[in-house]
């Protein structure tokens, strides 16, 4: 990658990893993946060619924020960036993707495969910077809209 | 594709386990003689040669070569992630094959004592390690899923490492040497529910080592020891399209036809099989992607004995991962040391009766979005 124009102003907060999430006007955050228009096929994390049909145009693709687990761990040993124990799971999201995430607010042992859950942006632990970080966890989704 | 056939002659590992005093030279050095000596060849016949590793830092395998006195033949040192032994197997087994070399060395050498504590996890680069995961936690959350999708039981799972580790007391190599039971492996300490630290293989350090060679070579040897190379497949993980069940391989079961293809025999045919164990559940994953199980009843197989040393298709007789220990890089070139051993019938107490056709699977690295990173399947006939 070239270092074009140099920054002149600080971001507010920078996400987890470059492409992955955005704030909408309301402030509320949700995923960005892929899509191919070619042939529909969704991805994420984002990706610069669709790996169905190789087109390498592909379309910016927000995704929706609420998503069944697929499967879920308690972890109980890990690195001291995640202080254990903590949840980590799979999520199905409407348009085709699985995404992993960390489910917060939940008892470890009321968490089960098939559960709604609703993704949120979030403040994770700054970077080296000192800059804010945004990420994402799952939370249980409320059950007022039927969900996806 | 034609091609001419390839042959293993010599194989050679030193012992897996922590080994902290030594270093990954000393052990890369140690299973090098140890090939050169059992093919009963002269090492200024080698020609070329291939280093798997994973952390070991720049020049390892020349450093090795450095060791035994073979400088100045072409190297390669290769990172393939767990596959990184195996894929340094397969750049030998392809040399010969496309007639460049006449005998080339392959090894994979690996001190993790001295590089690291505790579970692993992905590239740190990689969005999923950005959210917490570890490479226990991968294979907790396939567990998880198998057993409600197969309406198998904890204790069931349990039974893998008792299987592999009963193998490994018979493995003087192995890092494990005493068997275990269903109750130790619930009750050792969770890793990742619902994977306890009895279901992951260790931090090991540990070096094996291959002579491959042509034909003529094989031949000239004249030894009758030889074991033929019938296919030696590498896949490299699809980015998904569409999320499938993370309790079925595709990844494995492409590899697998690759091999099965190269080397004109089919699941069926395979007597026994060394498969990448990282954990308790990637055996079931493993064997029923390659075929040698049906899907999502391996487990009930294991209970009824099939699995064993003596059964119908073992599966890890060296004890595997989970009971030999994974110094990475060496655990491909180890995997078919075993084989090679089992073929020629001087696999000791746990000699498997009659084995003819033996494969070897390995498997290892994961990013997000792709299934895997690298896959290999090699077969070997007698």
């Amino acid at each position: 990658m070239s270092h074009t124009e140099q920054e002149t102003t600080t971001p507010a907060w920078v996400p987890l990893r470059p492409g992955v999430l955005e704030l909408g006007p309301d402030g509320q955050g949700h995923l960005l993946g892929s899509r191919c228009p070619a042939c529909g096929a969704c991805f994420f994390p984002p990706v610069e060619v669709c790996a169905r049909c190789l087109n390498g145009e592909l379309e910016r693709a927000p995704l929706g924020t609420r998503g069944t687990l697929y499967t879920f761990t308690v972890v109980h040993q890990s690195t001291p960036a995640f202080p254990a124990p903590y949840v980590l799971g799979y999520v199905d999201l409407p348009e085709g993707v699985r995404v992993l995430g960390q489910i917060a607010g939940v008892e470890p042992d009321d968490v089960r495969i098939g559960m709604e859950l609703a993704l949120s942006v979030e403040p994770f632990a700054p970077d080296e910077e000192g800059r804010q970080v945004l990420g994402y966890r799952f939370h249980a989704a409320p059950e007022d809209d039927g969900g996806a | 594709m034609a091609g001419p056939d390839v042959f293993i002659v010599g194989v050679g590992m030193t012992r897996f386990g922590k080994q902290p005093e030594r270093d990954t030279v000393e052990l890369g050095a140690e299973a090098v003689r140890g090939a050169v000596e059992d093919a009963g060849i002269d090492p200024r016949r080698i020609e070329g040669s291939y280093c798997g590793h994973v952390f070991q830092g720049m020049a390892t395998g020349q450093r090795v070569l450095a060791r035994v006195g073979l400088a100045g033949i072409p190297l390669a040192n290769v990172e393939n992630a767990c596959s990184s032994g195996a894929t340094a197997l397969r750049e030998a087994y392809i040399a010969v094959r496309a007639g460049e070399h006449d005998v080339v060395l392959a090894f994979g050498t690996e001190h993790l004592t001295s590089r690291f504590k505790g579970a692993f996890t992905p590239n740190e680069d990689d969005l999923e390690a950005a959210v917490g995961l570890t490479m226990p936690a991968i294979y907790a959350m396939r567990a998880r899923r198998y057993l409600e999708d197969f309406g198998v039981t904890r204790e069931q799972l349990a039974l893998i490492p008792v299987k592999n580790k009963r193998n490994a007391a018979l493995n003087p190599l192995a890092q494990f040497q005493e068997q275990i039971t269903v109750e130790d492996v619930l009750a050792s300490r969770p890793i990742a529910d619902p994977l306890r630290l009895l279901d992951c293989s260790p931090v090991s350090d540990g070096a094996a080592a291959a002579i491959v060679v042509s034909a003529a070579v094989a031949r000239s040897l004249g030894n009758g020891r030889a074991v033929r190379l019938a296919a030696s497949a590498l896949r490299t993980g699809a980015l998904e399209v569409e999320p499938g069940p993370m309790t079925f391989e595709p990844l494995t079961r492409d590899t697998a036809a690759d091999a099965y293809a190269r080397a004109g025999v089919g699941p069926e045919d395979v007597g026994f099989a060394e498969v990448h164990d990282c954990f308790t559940i990637a055996e079931a994953l493993r064997v029923e992607g390659l075929g040698l199980f049906p899907r999502g009843e391996y487990l009930q197989a294991v209970e009824r004995g099939e699995a064993d040393i003596g059964g119908r298709l073992p599966v890890n007789p060296s004890g595997g991962l989970l009971g030999k220990g994974h110094p990475l890089g060496a655990t491909g070139v180890a995997q078919v040391v075993e084989l090679v051993r089992q073929l020629r019938g001087e696999a000791g107490s746990r000699q498997i009766a009659g084995a003819k056709v033996g494969l070897a699977h390995c498997r290892g690295g994961k990013a997000a979005g792709i299934e895997g990173a690298a896959c290999t399947v090699q077969i070997l006939v007698r």
